[in-house]
């Protein structure tokens, strides 16, 4: 299957400063991939290559099998957008903002559904200008949801929102990926929003692709780092540490934190039973996404 | 080789204009700014009987009409235009919501040019506010039986009306070659200030210069006045000449409206709105 985006080494100058810099990478249908990456290192620009706002210095970018800058029109018929912080004609209320929206895309669209869909109904008469940050972020989402787009680009959705809107962002977002089958590009810095939400990671930095992984393969356990969760974990600590298959131990009371130099407890199980100890639980350490992009960075 | 799918783009392009120019008819009217020129304007005429008073006594006040049109439209009415025209784009470029409409199938010139119309469309507003309103006060306040000469009638109200229409017909073109100058500065620009100061500024630099160069004739806002000549000249009884003030009105405004929007579509589709652009 053709692949839904794809960056073929996009590079994007702004004078003799880069922004992005030789960034390739295809997503395939249905995938919802996070572009994670520390403040300037290209994400935006990206995400504004891809929705026809900034022109790429160099490099092809094609979306739904066609080149973008021949078919910007196309393709945007079938795109969705919210760009950090969206903007709206205060002047104008919510509904009319969103009708506004449906004439420039040519379609009829059902503004009442994705009023609801966004719970947007109650403020669907109020202008835009008075709306919090949390419901313009919803008002923008509604605006990239309103022709049922097959993609969606979000760049930095939550941004600057308090954590309650943050997290109606996010579990609107998820029934959106549970739902439909909408690819989504979603650009963060915060790892736990992408972990929650996407399918698939792109790690960023200095305007190129570190790595580019299932997030399932990025969070899985560590079976070399454990915790057990026991009695005497002070004693249990020393006897632990003369071992040489273990490389280090802490003792905290309650719980020993206890790394391994290969991966698997069970040795380490069998030990602390026969030793007489009472081990109420074992549990391997998940790794995190910011583990990982912390690691990744580390190699760059 | 069949011109159908050129036809069709074509087609296209003219639909989302149109489409566009609607949606810029709809936040215009919405936008209180929009109605301070003409209310400024009508305010001007009604008032202006303070400065040349109106009375029935069945001469016609033609000359009322040919004191505060070119009044209200020439400066006034200039300035209100290049101020409206200038926060088209930057405005929109500033507060970020043009980056917004970018994101729907529509192209940058096709935005363009739905605010170039909507630019045209608010000097013909500005005209037909200050048409309708100075010869509804002389229907109102004075008479309109016709211009006489030694009691003898020289020109029939028709007559005077279309000298007037004919006017108002061809001040429309230096002002939206004026829109079309200050859409391109507004292109330019995030600050309406600057786009705004850019289109007064380059119009009174270039009534300083062209009378001593000796180039009036050839720059597009000398057509701004001259149109008026005619009705002005018939309402003192004498014959007003089209000829040849209509064609250089129509070529030095056609050339500056043509070669603004050009230059503009050109830089305008080029520009970076990303956010770091």
């Amino acid at each position: 299957m053709p692949p839904i985006v794809s960056f073929s080494k996009v590079c994007k100058f702004y004078g003799s400063h880069f922004a992005v810099g030789g960034f390739s990478l295809d997503i395939r249908a249905g995938d919802t991939v996070g572009l994670l990456g520390p403040n300037g290192a290209g994400k935006s620009t990206l995400l504004h290559i891809l929705t026809g706002l900034v022109r790429p210095t160099s490099g092809h970018v094609s979306v739904f099998g066609k080149e973008l800058q021949s078919n910007a029109i196309d393709i945007a018929f079938r795109m969705g957008a919210l760009m950090e912080r969206p903007t709206f004609y205060d002047h104008l209320t919510v509904r009319r903002n969103l009708k506004i929206h449906a004439q420039l895309a040519q379609r009829d669209v059902n503004l009442d559904r994705t009023l609801d869909l966004t719970n947007l109904a109650e403020f669907a008469s109020v202008r835009a200008g008075t709306l919090s940050q949390g419901l313009r972020q919803r008002l923008g989402l509604a605006m990239a949801m309103l022709t049922e787009p097959e993609l969606l680009v979000l760049d930095e959705p939550t941004s600057g929102l308090d954590p309650e809107a943050t997290q109606d962002i996010l579990t609107l977002l998820r029934r959106l990926v549970d739902e439909t089958a909408v690819t989504i590009l979603f650009s963060s810095h915060l790892m736990h929003e992408v972990e929650a939400l996407c399918s698939h990671v792109a790690i960023i930095h200095k305007g190129r692709l570190v790595t580019y992984e299932e997030t399932e393969t990025l969070i899985s356990y560590d079976l070399s780092q454990v915790e057990v969760l026991m009695d005497g974990a002070d004693n249990a600590a020393k006897r632990l540490r003369e071992q040489d298959w273990v490389t280090s131990v802490t003792s905290k009371p309650g719980r020993l934190q206890v790394k391994l130099k290969e991966q698997g407890s069970h040795q380490l199980n069998s030990f602390l039973v026969h030793a007489g100890y009472a081990v109420s639980g074992v549990v391997p350490r998940r790794r995190t996404l910011q583990d990982y992009f912390l690691k990744a960075l580390d190699h760059e | 080789m069949s011109n159908a799918p050129r036809l069709r783009q074509l087609r296209n392009a003219l639909d989302r204009i149109r489409v566009a120019y609607r949606v810029e008819i709809i936040k215009a009217i919405r936008l209180r700014q929009t109605y301070v020129g003409p209310a400024l304007l009508f305010l001007l005429v009604v008032l202006s009987p303070l400065a040349h008073p109106l009375r029935q006594d069945t001469m016609g006040d033609y000359a009322f009409i040919a004191y505060v049109t070119p009044l209200a439209l020439n400066f006034l009415g200039y300035v209100l235009l290049l101020a409206y025209v200038g926060g088209l784009l930057a405005t929109e470029m500033d507060r970020g919501t043009l980056r917004t409409v970018l994101l729907r199938p529509i192209h940058r010139c096709e935005i363009y040019l739905a605010k170039l119309l909507l630019g045209c469309s608010y000097s013909l507003l500005l005209t037909l506010v200050v048409g309708l309103s100075s010869w509804g006060m002389v229907v109102i306040f004075g008479d309109l039986y016709g211009v006489q000469v030694g009691g003898v009638l020289r020109y029939t109200s028709d007559e005077m009306l279309w000298a007037y229409l004919g006017g108002a017909g061809l001040v429309l073109l230096p002002q939206w070659a004026g829109v079309s100058l200050g859409l391109l500065y507004s292109s330019l620009t995030r600050s309406t200030g600057t786009a705004v100061s850019l289109s007064v500024g380059t119009w009174i630099a270039l009534d300083l210069v062209k009378y001593p160069l000796g180039i009036d004739h050839l720059v597009f806002s000398s057509y701004l006045e001259s149109p008026w000549h005619v009705f002005i000249s018939q309402c003192d009884g004498l014959d007003g000449r089209w000829l040849p003030m209509a064609g250089y009105t129509i070529v030095t405004s056609g050339a500056v409206a043509l070669t603004t929007t050009a230059v503009g579509l050109f830089l305008f589709s080029r520009r970076n709105l990303g956010s770091c652009g």
